[in-house]
């Protein structure tokens, strides 16, 4: 869904005035939460089922096999597990499902491990009605969203200093990729990247959905070590 | 004893007549306890067999409570259950993530996974006692068999060594594998050197004794005076052992009852002092909406502060006086400051400078920028950088009058004189305030006091 017109980056806005409406599902066990996240999203959202917990989760996703999920990181019922549970019962489906994380948590080992388990995106609850809008057709278009937070632990995990080749190894952020990493932390939205580092939108959205990559499959040592050392809390 | 899968776990009942043993067993195999009871005596009328497999079950079940504390050995966080407890799914789930859309690696899946240290540790131990007693009833009947085949077994000697050695193992086994560690711990008897001291003292011990009979009166007599007192020494011991044992174990569970205690007692505290205080007064201010979202806001940090909080990290990081300064402005301006640090270091009297500069630039993107302020802090080994970014209208730098402080001064004159840059980059999307300050403090504060010296 997100296809600017990758010569004109400035005004690349995702869609400009396309109504395809995008069909999602919100997993929260707080029922205010999600009547008011449902009453936040833009009208071109579509919720098209509401779940509780892990099991109601898996069920709700498989029969509406939405677009988006909303998936909260803490959900109570299955083995304990949350949201990264929803995702291992879902697994079938993500390829036509992309799952974005939304949690009140800051802890770094909730954001990564549900990285790692396939979310395609992580954002904090405090995030705005627009924003959260943004996120999900983002999502939906098959980019990965990054909040400055989790490009902050992805900037720790991986290092800030860069690959010595570009190449595609999985347990080093290539010179470009930090540098996006970087400005996200800084607050940068996508567009704003894009301006700053004198690229296309969707460059910035190739680089990212690099980088989401490299977390979701790198065996780095820093990074499974970084984590258990975060779990000790 | 089949295994079936949901059968409550054999331990010694606190239901009970003599050591709830009948009645743990009963549960275990849910069968009804009066039931064992009368077989347990039944039993014990056909030729003692009872009372063996009572006796038994006895020294080798532990009790409710004992079971207990050895599976709750590893301790959970009690504030944040769900950040410590799930994390074997997550290890499962590892290999299914080279699923996800358009990123087939084949590299991806040996996942490294960070296997608990303390979960190994404790298998090995349960089967010791087994062992032990299987190797005491081979022996035993090793001593039968060779009595049979007419070879003469010393049976005088032995039986008294073998009902002392026995002796010992029942009360060793009395204590539980903790607190044998413990107190194997704490007399070193597991180094070299405490087994040497050992050796020592019994060679040294023997010694004496040789000296002291040698000495006066006869073999004979001496060793019958030895063999009394160490007689009555091991009767008292005997005796005195278990109220000793009970004592020791009423103490230790009554400590950690005061320990859990008193952690609640200081969540219930902190938990009053803060959350419940900061919810009446948003009652009371419901009307005021800049209120009540600084009060959240405040009280979120707080929170989260005290949940998350990494006990081993030493305070007085660069991170923390910069997350220190955000929340500073976020009290005084009602705006929210998010802050992203990327490693972390150990204050210096220059990064006060850079904290203090930090706060400015806070000040003025929540003063004049609109909605949230981000602020970024990367620590390299080079150099340390904030970088504080608003989305207010933006304003022009050269512009600004040279009376007005704030920004001259207080960012740009305060970096330059500790050896730091300072950047002011506005749009109308927003401004950004780029703050650098190098390690290498001693060349470049050099240089650049010369600079900010000859500036003003």
């Amino acid at each position: 869904m997100t296809s600017p017109a990758s010569g004109n980056p400035a005004p690349g806005s995702p869609t400009p005035g396309k109504p395809a409406p995008v069909r999602v599902v919100i997993v929260d066990d707080h029922a205010i939460f999600r009547s008011g996240l449902k009453a936040d999203l833009d009208p071109d959202i579509v919720v098209a089922g509401e779940a509780g917990t892990v099991e109601e989760a898996i069920a709700v996703i498989a029969v509406q096999r939405p677009d988006v999920v909303l998936l909260d990181v803490h959900l109570p019922g299955g083995r304990g597990g949350g949201g990264r549970e929803v995702l291992a019962g879902s697994a079938p489906l993500l390829g036509a499902t992309r799952f974005l994380a939304l949690s009140v948590s800051d802890a770094a080992e909730d954001v990564v491990s549900v990285i790692r388990a396939g979310a395609r995106g992580y954002v904090t609850k405090t995030i705005s009605g627009a924003e959260i809008s943004g996120a999900v057709r983002r999502v939906a278009g098959g980019d990965a969203v990054f909040s400055p937070r989790l490009a902050g632990f992805v900037l720790d995990a991986f290092g800030t200093a860069p690959a010595d080749i570009a190449d595609d190894e999985l347990d080093k952020l290539s010179a470009r990729e930090l540098e996006v990493m970087r400005l996200i932390a800084r607050g940068y939205s996508y567009k704003e990247v894009a301006k700053e580092l004198f690229i296309s939108i969707k460059t910035v959205e190739t680089h990212v959905s690099a980088v989401l990559r490299k977390l979701q499959l790198s065996s780095r040592h820093e990074l499974t070590r970084w984590a258990a050392e975060r779990r000790l809390l | 004893m089949t295994t079936a899968p949901a059968r409550p776990p054999l331990v010694r009942s606190s239901d009970r007549v003599i050591a709830g043993v009948c009645a743990g067993l009963a549960n275990h195999l849910g069968w009804p306890v009066r039931m064992v009871r009368i077989g347990m005596v039944v039993a014990a009328l056909a030729g003692g067999a009872g009372v063996a497999f009572y006796a038994w079950l006895w020294i080798m079940v532990p009790t409710a409570d004992e079971s207990a504390r050895r599976n709750a050995r590893r301790p959970a966080s009690p504030i944040a259950p769900a950040v410590s407890l799930p994390e074997t799914p997550d290890v499962a789930k590892r290999p299914d993530a080279p699923d996800a859309p358009g990123a087939p690696d084949p590299r991806g899946t040996p996942a490294t996974e960070p296997t608990g240290p303390g979960r190994t540790k404790f298998s090995g131990m349960p089967f010791g006692k087994e062992i032990l007693l299987g190797a005491g009833l081979l022996l035993a009947a090793g001593i039968l068999i060779a009595r049979l085949l007419g070879v003469d077994v010393p049976l005088g000697t032995l039986i008294p060594v073998a009902a002392i050695l026995g002796g010992a193992a029942i009360a060793w086994m009395q204590l539980d594998e903790t607190r044998r560690a413990g107190l194997v711990d704490k007399t070193k008897a597991d180094q070299a050197g405490g087994w040497a001291r050992l050796a020592a003292g019994l060679a040294l011990v023997v010694a004496g004794v040789l000296v002291m009979v040698s000495g006066s009166g006869s073999w004979e007599q001496t060793w019958l005076a030895l063999l009394a007192s160490v007689a009555v020494l091991g009767g008292v011991a005997l005796v005195l052992l278990p109220w000793g044992l009970k004592f020791w174990r009423d103490l230790e569970t009554e400590r950690a009852g005061r320990v859990r205690a008193t952690e609640r007692a200081e969540i219930a505290a902190h938990l009053h002092d803060s959350v419940l205080q900061t919810l009446a007064l948003i009652q009371r201010r419901a009307g005021n909406e800049h209120d009540v979202i600084r009060l959240a806001r405040a009280q979120e940090r707080e929170l989260r502060g005290w949940l998350y909080r990494d006990a081993d990290r030493e305070s007085g990081q660069l991170s923390d006086s910069i997350k220190a300064a955000a929340a500073e402005v976020e009290d005084a301006l009602g705006h929210a400051v998010e802050v992203v640090s990327v490693g972390d270091c150990v204050m210096s009297q220059r990064h006060e400078a850079l904290v203090q500069a930090s706060r400015e630039a806070m000040l003025n993107a929540a003063r004049h920028g609109g909605g949230a302020v981000s602020v970024y802090l990367e620590v390299t080994d080079a150099a340390a950088e904030v970088f504080v970014k608003d989305r207010g209208p933006g304003f022009d730098p050269d512009s600004v009058p040279p009376d007005r402080l704030g920004v001259r001064e207080s960012i740009i004159g305060r970096m330059n004189r500790h050896g730091g840059t300072a950047a002011i980059i506005s749009s109308p999307d927003g401004t950004e305030v780029r703050l650098r300050l190098p390690v290498t403090a001693a060349a470049s504060a050099a240089a650049n006091n010369a600079n900010g010296e000859a500036k003003p």
